[in-house]
């Protein structure tokens, strides 16, 4: 006889796979990720490789911006950092032009990314103690210029402008990663470390958000003189918030270029701030899958858009043919999504799921 | 040795000490006491009481709503010899002071400050000499009454008493007699004040035997597989049956609900297998079906209602085979079940019911055949405090609905030819009112026949149909005799109306007083953009009125003339227990209700003479 509802611990209570329906969709999904890699393109495998990263980033920036409220358009500075200190790390040692240790263990220089980057964010966390809302956006907006002139002009590290350095070297126990083997393909090793990644990633930061620490991020979120008058130590826990989110970008940043193979300082810019924001604010604010959601959804995108010169024959697929390019249609719509989302459906898409969720959970009734 | 509660949770403890006997809802986790911990605590109550020097035969009283530790309370009670009192949590001062002077109760268990108070301000009460409570929140270090003593000390004096007597409440326990009186039942007591019932040792047993051995009620007969919820209060007879009684009898996992208003949330986290409910609540839980599927999105509203009326077709043809399925009945319902009626039971927490029962005032035919459509086995059941509860009852695949069913097979049920009331005899039959033999004297003849006051008749020979309380029925001018009970359950079927008083002896014609459901009636409201204030000014609506005179007219055309209500007035409040104008269980007081609102009654009657 199951009684969901008859919560005999607190255990009980809070186990993400509360329900017999949850942990059924899990094992799908779970076995739906392994099996993908072998019926799928090897070009589009990585392009979900991709978007398992960025979900990673997207659940860093979700932590912050979703959870603790503090919006933040710094995120792809705190990106570059991990996506620099990785390569540096494992980068050619013997290398004269860019710096570089030559360590190629991947769980190395993935810790040593996160928490260089985590630092970097501890470093701008009191300038969150003090700012709220439109003034702490506009001191991040900040940091991501002075990223971008730092990038640009240290050579050493980041290769320069139009040169760029290549990207850190997956390895793991003696295995290359971003090579094809015997067994596997480039992208179908890349495509499940990702994923195993992404998945350790939000399970970690899953765990975070429904624990003391996520409680009195939402707290603080929703009114910091509330919050620090029920005892939440406001400055400690935007502290822990830009710590953890920029730990997050880090990884993510330091996983980002693998699958390219080469990072160029330039694309640290605003604009990829702003593709950050976009997915959290599509997949869903202040929820785990929704950032995973948002991502692949940004991520696919301009495969999408790429195909809509066939179809569309205004659409062209280089600029200087006439009519508007798959570029500026994709610019257009992550503006006409996120204006549509904000409006229509503020929970994003997970604010969907959920929606269908309690139509049937409530079924026959509407509540 | 006689079997009591006390032993036989002692029993189970033996038997099965780690499995779950009480589950109690606290800061959100339903904390688990198995049936060792169960005897453990009730067996330091007991030792506690002797410490205190109950004796044999004296009364201990218990105030609180349903929690574990009522039945510590009960069990220990019984286990050393005395009589548990139980006093509704909703008794006003007055009532309380009554109770307590008029049982004699030496120990009092109350819940909490509310009660502890009203015991305070009871005046003088020279048998009482130790205030137990519960919850210490206002009480502790506050009050300095030296009659006051904290749960835990309680405890903790049993636990004292214990090591130095460790056999002492074993050696009560032997000596009680199949004759003790193991409780005082106060009976509502719709006229005057209430009467204590004595139940002895004998007539719980025989209850326990008749109800739940020999499966009086559920078929198969209820065990340690299944869980009630406990939320009517525990000093009534039918939930100390479904609580206590079933829980000691058949080992059934008792749960208690948080509160009356929580009910609905409760039930649907538990999903009992055994549901108990006086009218009332199931005619709330029915009308709730109805305003959710109406107030759904048109897509369920549709899909809703459209099985709500399939479910009124298959209660119909459940009720007219005995609560049996016919092939075309079952085909439906199981469709519906897979649309419609799984999940709309799970919702209400109907889900695993596999027997529930409705009793203690009469109820509507269309209720349950709402229920029985929606595939919850419904049984009404009778009984009353004086025989223990054990009458008669609807078996599962007999049901007649209408009537109260067969009598158990160990009872005899017999109609007086003259005035038609219905007498019963059994074993379970009670030992008199405490402290008032006049009154025993009227209902229990000698030869054990008890006269339960109620005018009925027999069914096909078999079944029970009650028309009413005696006194209750309505002699009019004409000279026509008039059941209104069964009028007001019609009216009271209806999800508007929540009280129905219909009045009319030695008068023309049949009026009726009403109360409005304030839930429903103000959602109705709501939908029709009627803007109101309070209770008093919804029922002062001249729509309002529209809407309840449309009921009014449905439930006439089912009735002879003479049966018609010709007018009704809405009552301008909520009837109240503190008012005392319900009785502890909600039943209507009829004499306080018309004295009341007299002039209501006689503007009716006034302006249909001019």
């Amino acid at each position: 006889m199951s009684r969901p509802l008859l919560y005999l611990s607190y255990r009980q209570d809070m186990a993400l796979l509360n329900t017999g329906a949850k942990r059924g969709w899990t094992a799908v999904l779970a076995v739906g990720g392994l099996v993908l890699p072998f019926v799928v393109q090897d070009d589009l495998l990585i392009v979900l490789a991709t978007a398992w990263v960025a979900a990673i980033g997207a659940i860093g920036l979700n932590i912050v911006t979703g959870y603790g409220g503090q919006v933040s358009l710094g995120h792809a500075f705190f990106l570059a950092i991990g996506a620099y200190t990785a390569a540096a790390i494992s980068g050619d040692p013997d290398s004269t032009r860019l710096i570089g240790f030559g360590i190629t263990s991947l769980p190395v220089w993935l810790l040593a990314a996160g928490l260089v980057a985590g630092l970097a964010g501890l470093i701008v966390a009191p300038l969150a103690a003090r700012l709220r809302g439109l003034y702490l956006a506009v001191v991040t907006l900040g940091l991501v210029f002075i990223g971008e002139h730092v990038f640009k002009h240290w050579r050493e590290l980041t290769g320069g402008v139009g040169v760029g350095r290549p990207a850190a070297v997956p390895e793991l126990f003696g295995v290359q990663f971003a090579v094809d083997g015997a067994m596997f393909t480039k992208a179908q090793k890349l495509y499940l470390l990702m994923l195993v990644l992404l998945v350790i990633f939000g399970v970690l930061a899953r765990n975070l958000v429904r624990s003391r620490v996520g409680r009195a991020l939402a707290a603080v979120r929703d009114r910091d003189l509330a919050a620090a008058v029920i005892g939440v130590d406001v400055t400690r826990y935007k502290m822990i918030a830009f710590a953890v989110s920029s730990f997050y970008a880090g990884v993510a940043g330091a996983l980002l270029y693998v699958m390219i193979g080469f990072v160029e300082p330039g694309s640290f810019n605003l604009a990829m701030s702003v593709q950050y924001i976009a997915m959290i604010l599509i997949g869903g604010v202040a929820t785990i899958s929704g950032s995973v959601l948002g991502a692949v959804f940004i991520t696919l995108l301009p495969r999408v858009t790429r195909e809509l010169p066939a179809v569309l024959p205004f659409v062209s697929s280089s600029p200087g043919s006439g009519g508007i390019t798959v570029f500026q249609v994709e610019t257009i719509l992550y503006g006409l999504l996120i204006i549509g989302f904000l409006i229509f459906e503020p929970r994003g898409l997970f604010g969907i799921w959920t929606r269908l969720r309690t139509y049937w959970k409530a079924w026959p009734f509407s509540h | 040795m006689t079997a009591t509660i006390a032993t036989r949770v002692r029993d189970r403890a033996a038997a099965s000490p780690e499995v779950i006997a009480l589950r109690e809802k606290d800061l959100g986790i339903w904390q688990q006491v198995s049936w060792a911990g169960y005897w453990r605590t009730a067996e330091l109550v007991g030792h506690a009481l002797l410490a205190l020097g109950i004796e044999p035969g004296d009364r201990v009283a218990v105030h609180s709503d349903n929690r574990r530790e009522w039945l510590y309370a009960d069990v220990g009670t019984v286990a050393v010899g005395a009589a548990t009192v139980g006093l509704y949590p909703t008794n006003p001062v007055a009532e309380v002071a009554y109770l307590l002077q008029h049982s004699g109760a030496r120990v009092l268990i109350a819940e909490d400050q509310e009660q502890v108070d009203k015991a305070l301000a009871a005046g003088d009460l020279p048998a009482l000499e130790r205030i137990v409570y519960v919850e210490p929140r206002g009480i502790r270090n506050r009050y300095d009454d030296p009659r006051l003593l904290a749960w835990p000390d309680f405890l903790a004096l049993g636990k004292d008493h214990q090591e130095r007597h460790p056999d002492a409440v074993a050696q009560r326990m032997a000596r009680c007699q199949p004759n003790d009186v193991v409780t005082l039942i106060y009976t509502s007591g719709t006229t005057g004040p209430p009467k204590g019932a004595m139940l002895t040792a004998a007539n719980v047993e025989f209850a326990i035997q008749e109800l739940i051995e020999r499966g009086g009620f559920a078929s198969p007969p209820p065990s340690a597989r299944d869980s009630v919820l406990s939320y009517l209060p525990l000093c009534h007879v039918a939930e100390r049956i479904f609580s206590t009684w079933f829980g000691a009898g058949a080992g059934v996992c008792v749960h208690f609900a948080e509160s009356i208003e929580t009910v609905a949330g409760n039930l649907r986290e538990v999903q009992p297998t055994i549901l108990f409910g006086v009218p009332r609540i199931w005619e709330k839980i029915a009308a709730g079906v109805q305003i959710r599927i109406d107030s759904a999105d048109p897509i369920k509203r549709r899909i809703g209602g459209f099985w709500l009326r399939r479910a009124d077709w298959i209660g119909g043809v459940l009720a007219a085979n005995a609560g049996r399925h016919t092939a075309a009945s079952r085909i439906v319902y199981g469709i519906g079940w897979l649309f419609c009626y799984r999940a709309l039971l799970d919702r209400v927490g109907l889900r695993e019911v596999r027997y529930a029962a409705s009793g203690a005032a009469p109820i509507a035919p269309e209720v349950l055949r709402f229920f029985m459509g929606l595939g919850v086995p419904m049984h009404e059941v009778y009984g009353m405090t004086e025989n223990t509860a054990v009458a008669t009852a609807n078996r599962p695949g007999r049901v007649k609905v209408g009537t109260v069913g067969e009598a158990h097979p160990s009872v005899e049920v017999r109609i007086d030819e003259l005035t038609g009331e219905i007498q019963t005899r059994h074993l379970g039959t009670f030992a008199g009112y405490w402290r008032d033999p006049a009154a025993t004297k009227a209902v229990l003849a000698a030869d054990g026949w008890l006269r339960t006051g109620d005018v009925g008749e027999w069914v096909d020979g078999t079944h029970l149909r009650i028309t009413d309380r005696m006194k209750d029925i309505i002699i009019t001018a004409g000279g026509k005799n008039i059941a209104p009970s069964e009028l007001e359950n019609a009216l009271k079927a209806s999800p508007y109306i929540k009280e129905a008083l219909v009045i009319g002896d030695r008068r023309r014609f049949l009026a009726a007083l009403i109360g409005i459901e304030p839930d429903t009636v103000g959602h109705w409201a709501q939908t029709r953009r009627l803007s109101y204030t309070t209770y008093a000014d919804l029922a002062a609506k001249p729509e309002v009125v529209a809407l309840v005179q449309s009921v009014v007219d449905d439930v006439n055309v089912r009735f002879a003339t003479v049966e018609q209500v010709r007018s009704f007035r809405l009552l301008p409040k909520l009837l109240d227990h503190e008012d005392g104008e319900l009785t502890a269980t909600q039943k209507l007081k009829r004499s306080a209700v018309l004295s009341s609102f007299d002039g209501l009654v006689e503007a009716m009657y006034a302006k249909e003479s001019r």
